[in-house]
C-alpha cells in the first residue's frame, strides 16, 4: 500500500478525535536539531469544517481487537484497514513539519494484537522522531488503555501532551456502549501521568536539567450525544478531572454517528450547539471561577441552549447586579455576561488613570450588548431608553437580539464554536494565564 | 496650509521625523513616506533627511523616558503602513513623553487607542503567518515560501523560523514588496529579492505537497462543513500561496 492510501485511511480514522492543540510546551530546540514548541500554540491551516490543523493527525494504525459500538474502528466494521511504520511516520512528519504544514505530531492508535505491542510501536515512533531525527516541535501521544505502566512512563519522557480519552462520561454508558473499557482502567493511566508530571515538576524545582515530562499536560476527549449523560453529570466530571488530575483540557465532541447499533440514538444531525455550550461552561470553570454547581443543578440539569451559560446564571442571580465598572474587582468584573479576561483586565488597566464612561468601555473594545444589563459606570445605566432591570424582561431582550440570528440560519451558531483550542480569541487567554 | 512630512520610508526616516517634529516644534498634519505621498496646492512639504544620529537619540529616549514596550508598538504601527500611521506615531510619542510608561493604561485615549488597533492588526496577522506560511523544497534545497500579506509583517518572522528550522536554507519572500527573509544556517537577515528565471522544485516537492492535500481532504469532518468558519480563521485574502486550498 502507498503513502497516500495510508494517509487517507489513518486521517480518516483519527479526525474525530477533536484536539489538536500544540500549546502548552516550551521545548527549545536543540542544536542541529529541528523544531521548537510555541508555547500559546499555532494553527497551521483550517478545513472546510472550520476545525484548525495544528498537528499531524493519524492513527498508527486501525485494526482494531476491540469492537465499541460507537467507534468506526471496531473489529465489526468493514473498512479498509492499514499501519504505519515508525520510519514512514518520522519521514512524513519531518517533511511536512519542514515545509511548515504542521506544529508537530498527534499520534493514537486502534488496539492492534495486544495494548503493550501498540504502545510500543508508538514508543518506537517517537523515540524515532526524537532521537534519530533529532525533532524537538510538539508530539501528542495517546496512552493506550491496558498498556504497562513502564511503557506509558517511557513514553511521557518523548512527548509534549498525552491524554486517555474517557469518551462515555459515566460507567453505565461504558457498559452498554464499550463493554472492554471499564471506568477503572480509563483513571488508572491518567493517574500514572498525573504523578508522573508532579513528579517531575518536584525534579525540576532542584535541577533545572531534569529531563522534562509531558510538559504540556494531559487532555481527555468526552462524547456529549451518544448517551443519555446530562450537562451537569458531564461538567461535574469535568470539573474534578481538572481539580483531581490536573488536567489542561477536556475536549468534548459533538457525537457523530459513525454507525448503526440499537444501542446508539438515531440522531440527523450531531448537536453542535450542546457542545459549543459545554465549551462555554468549561471555559467558565477554567478561567472564570465559576464552578458546575453554579451553572447546573439536578433540578436544571442541562443547559438553555438559546442562552448562553454565564448570562443564565447572571439572570438567575441579578441581586448581585448591577456591579458598577469603575469598582468592581476582577472576578466580580469576569462574572458579568459579555465581559471577559481580556477585557477585565483592560478595565483594571485603564482604571489606573482614569473614572471609566460608557464611551470609553467601548474604546477599549468592550462589547455592551450583553453586559449593558448588569453594569453601571459612575453610578449609571447604559444611556438607552429602558434598561430592563428584572430578568423575564433582560432575557427577553437578549433572546430577541439573538433570536434574529437563531431563526435566519442555524449554522451561524456553529460560528461560535471555536474548536480545537489554540483559536485567535482563546489565544488571548492562553497568553495571559498559559493555562491552555 | 497643511504642513506634510515626507521620509524615506524606512523606519530611521521616520524617527528621524519625530526628531525634527520635537526641535522645529513643529505640528505637522501628517507625516508620510514619499512612495505613498500625493501632492496637492494646499500642501507645505518638507522633505526629511533621514539621519541615524537623530533616529537614534529618540530611539533611545522612548526607552528611557516612555518604556521598551513603546518602542515595540510604534514599530507595529509603523509596519501597519496605514495612511495615518506615522501622525499617530507622533501623537502617542507626545502623549508618552509627558506621562511616562504609564501611556499604556490610557486606553481610552485617542493618541493610545489608534496605536493599540493597529499593533492588534500587526500581531493577528503575524501569528497567522507563523500558521500559514508554506515552505516548498527547491532543487538546490532551499526552502522557499512566497507571501502576500497585508502588512508589512515579514521581517517579524525571521526570529521564529530560524529557531525552528535552525538547519535549513530557507527563504520568506514578500512578492508584493520585493523582499524578505533570508536564512543561511546560521543567521536570518533581510534583503531585496529578485527573482530570475523559473523556480525548480526539488524531485519530492509535490510527492509531499500531494500526501498533505490527502490528509487536508481526510481530516475534514463532512457532516460540520461550514466554510464561513474557515474563511473566518484563515481569510481568502491569504489562500493563494496555501498548497491545501489549490
Amino acid at each position: 500500500m502507498n503513502l497516500i492510501e495510508k494517509i487517507k485511511i489513518l486521517s480518516d480514522s483519527a479526525k474525530y478525535d477533536v484536539s489538536c492543540s500544540s500549546s502548552g510546551s516550551d521545548r527549545k530546540n536543540k542544536k542541529g536539531g529541528i523544531g521548537n514548541a510555541a508555547p500559546a500554540g499555532i494553527c497551521h491551516s483550517w478545513t472546510p469544517d472550520g476545525r484548525c490543523i495544528s498537528l499531524l493527525k493519524v492513527l498508527f494504525t486501525n485494526s482494531c481487537i476491540y469492537d465499541c459500538k460507537y467507534c468506526i474502528n471496531r473489529s465489526s466494521n468493514d473498512v479498509p484497514r492499514a499501519s504505519f511504520t515508525p520510519d514512514e511516520l518520522a519521514s512524513l512528519t519531518i517533511n511536512f513539519y519542514r515545509r511548515n504544514y504542521i506544529e508537530g505530531l498527534f499520534l493514537s492508535s486502534a488496539i492492534c494484537q495486544s495494548p503493550d505491542y501498540t504502545m510500543e510501536q508508538l514508543l518506537k515512533s517517537v523515540k524515532r522522531l526524537r532521537e534519530e531525527e533529532n525533532f524537538n516541535g510538539y508530539i501528542h501521544v495517546k496512552a493506550i488503555l491496558g498498556a504497562s505502566n513502564v511503557l506509558i512512563e517511557e513514553t511521557g519522557k518523548y512527548v509534549d501532551r498525552m491524554s486517555v480519552n474517557i469518551e462515555l462520561p459515566s460507567g453505565e454508558s461504558l457498559k452498554l456502549l464499550a463493554p472492554q473499557k471499564t471506568k477503572e482502567s480509563i483513571i488508572k493511566p491518567m493517574g500514572l501521568i498525573k504523578s508522573g508530571i508532579i513528579q517531575n515538576q518536584e525534579e525540576k524545582q532542584r535541577f533545572k536539567s531534569a529531563p522534562k515530562f509531558v510538559p504540556g499536560g494531559q487532555s481527555t476527549q468526552l462524547i456529549i450525544g451518544a448517551t443519555k449523560d446530562n450537562d451537569l453529570k458531564i461538567l461535574k466530571l469535568s470539573e474534578s478531572l481538572y481539580h483531581s488530575y490536573e488536567l489542561k483540557r477536556v475536549y468534548y465532541s459533538a457525537y457523530i454517528p459513525v454507525s448503526k447499533h440499537p444501542s446508539l440514538p438515531a440522531i440527523s444531525m450531531p448537536p453542535l450547539l450542546r457542545e459549543h455550550r459545554l465549551y462555554q461552561a468549561d471555559w467558565l470553570l477554567r478561567f472564570y471561577g465559576f464552578n458546575s454547581g453554579e451553572l447546573l443543578n439536578e433540578r436544571n440539569p442541562n443547559f438553555d441552549e438559546l442562552l448562553d451559560p454565564k448570562s443564565d446564571w447572571a439572570l438567575r442571580n441579578l441581586d448581585k447586579f448591577p456591579v458598577e465598572v469603575n469598582k468592581a474587582d476582577y472576578f466580580m468584573l469576569l462574572r458579568v455576561p459579555g465581559i471577559g479576561v481580556k477585557s477585565a483586565q483592560r478595565i483594571l488597566q485603564a482604571r489606573r488613570v482614569s473614572v471609566l464612561g460608557f464611551d470609553d468601555l467601548k474604546k477599549l473594545g468592550i462589547v455592551l450588548k450583553r453586559a449593558k444589563y448588569f453594569i453601571t459606570c459612575k453610578g449609571k445605566y447604559f444611556p438607552q431608553r429602558s434598561i430592563p432591570t428584572n430578568s423575564v424582561s433582560i432575557r427577553r431582550n437578549i433572546l430577541s437580539e439573538d433570536n434574529i440570528k437563531i431563526h435566519e440560519n442555524v449554522e451561524q451558531l456553529s460560528f461560535f464554536t471555536l474548536f480545537p483550542g489554540i483559536m485567535a480569541a482563546k489565544e488571548n487567554i492562553s497568553r495571559i494565564t498559559g493555562e491552555l | 496650509m497643511m504642513l506634510y512630512y515626507i521620509y524615506d520610508g524606512t523606519f530611521d526616516g521616520l524617527l528621524t521625523a519625530i526628531y525634527d517634529a520635537y526641535y522645529e516644534k513643529d505640528f505637522p498634519e501628517q507625516i508620510v513616506p514619499l512612495n505613498s505621498f500625493t501632492d496637492n496646492f494646499l500642501i507645505r512639504r518638507h522633505h526629511i533627511q533621514t539621519d541615524m544620529e537623530k533616529s537614534r537619540k529618540v530611539h533611545d529616549a522612548i526607552v528611557k523616558k516612555i518604556s521598551k514596550n513603546a518602542l515595540g508598538n510604534i514599530m507595529y504601527a509603523y509596519l501597519s503602513e496605514h495612511e495615518n500611521a506615522g501622525i499617530y506615531i507622533l501623537e502617542y510619542l507626545r502623549f508618552g513623553f509627558k506621562v511616562g510608561k504609564i501611556v499604556d493604561s490610557y486606553l481610552s485615549d485617542d493618541r493610545v487607542c489608534n496605536i493599540n488597533k493597529l499593533v492588534t492588526k500587526i500581531n493577528r496577522e503575524k501569528h497567522l503567518l507563523l500558521g500559514i506560511i508554506r515552505f516548498r523544497l527547491l532543487q538546490d534545497n532551499i526552502y522557499y515560501a512566497p507571501i502576500e500579506t497585508q502588512y508589512n509583517t515579514a521581517c517579524l518572522l525571521g526570529k521564529h523560523f530560524a529557531e525552528r528550522m535552525a538547519d535549513q536554507i530557507f527563504v520568506i519572500h514578500d512578492v508584493k514588496r520585493n523582499y524578505g527573509v533570508f536564512y543561511d544556517k546560521t543567521k536570518w537577515f533581510m534583503s531585496d529579492i529578485e527573482i530570475n528565471g523559473g523556480i525548480e522544485f526539488h524531485e519530492k516537492e509535490l510527492f509531499y505537497q500531494e500526501l498533505w492535500k490527502q490528509y487536508f481532504e481526510s481530516i475534514t469532518i463532512k457532516d460540520r462543513i461550514n466554510p464561513k468558519l474557515q474563511a473566518n480563521f484563515m481569510p481568502k485574502k491569504y489562500w493563494k500561496y496555501l498548497i491545501e486550498m489549490k
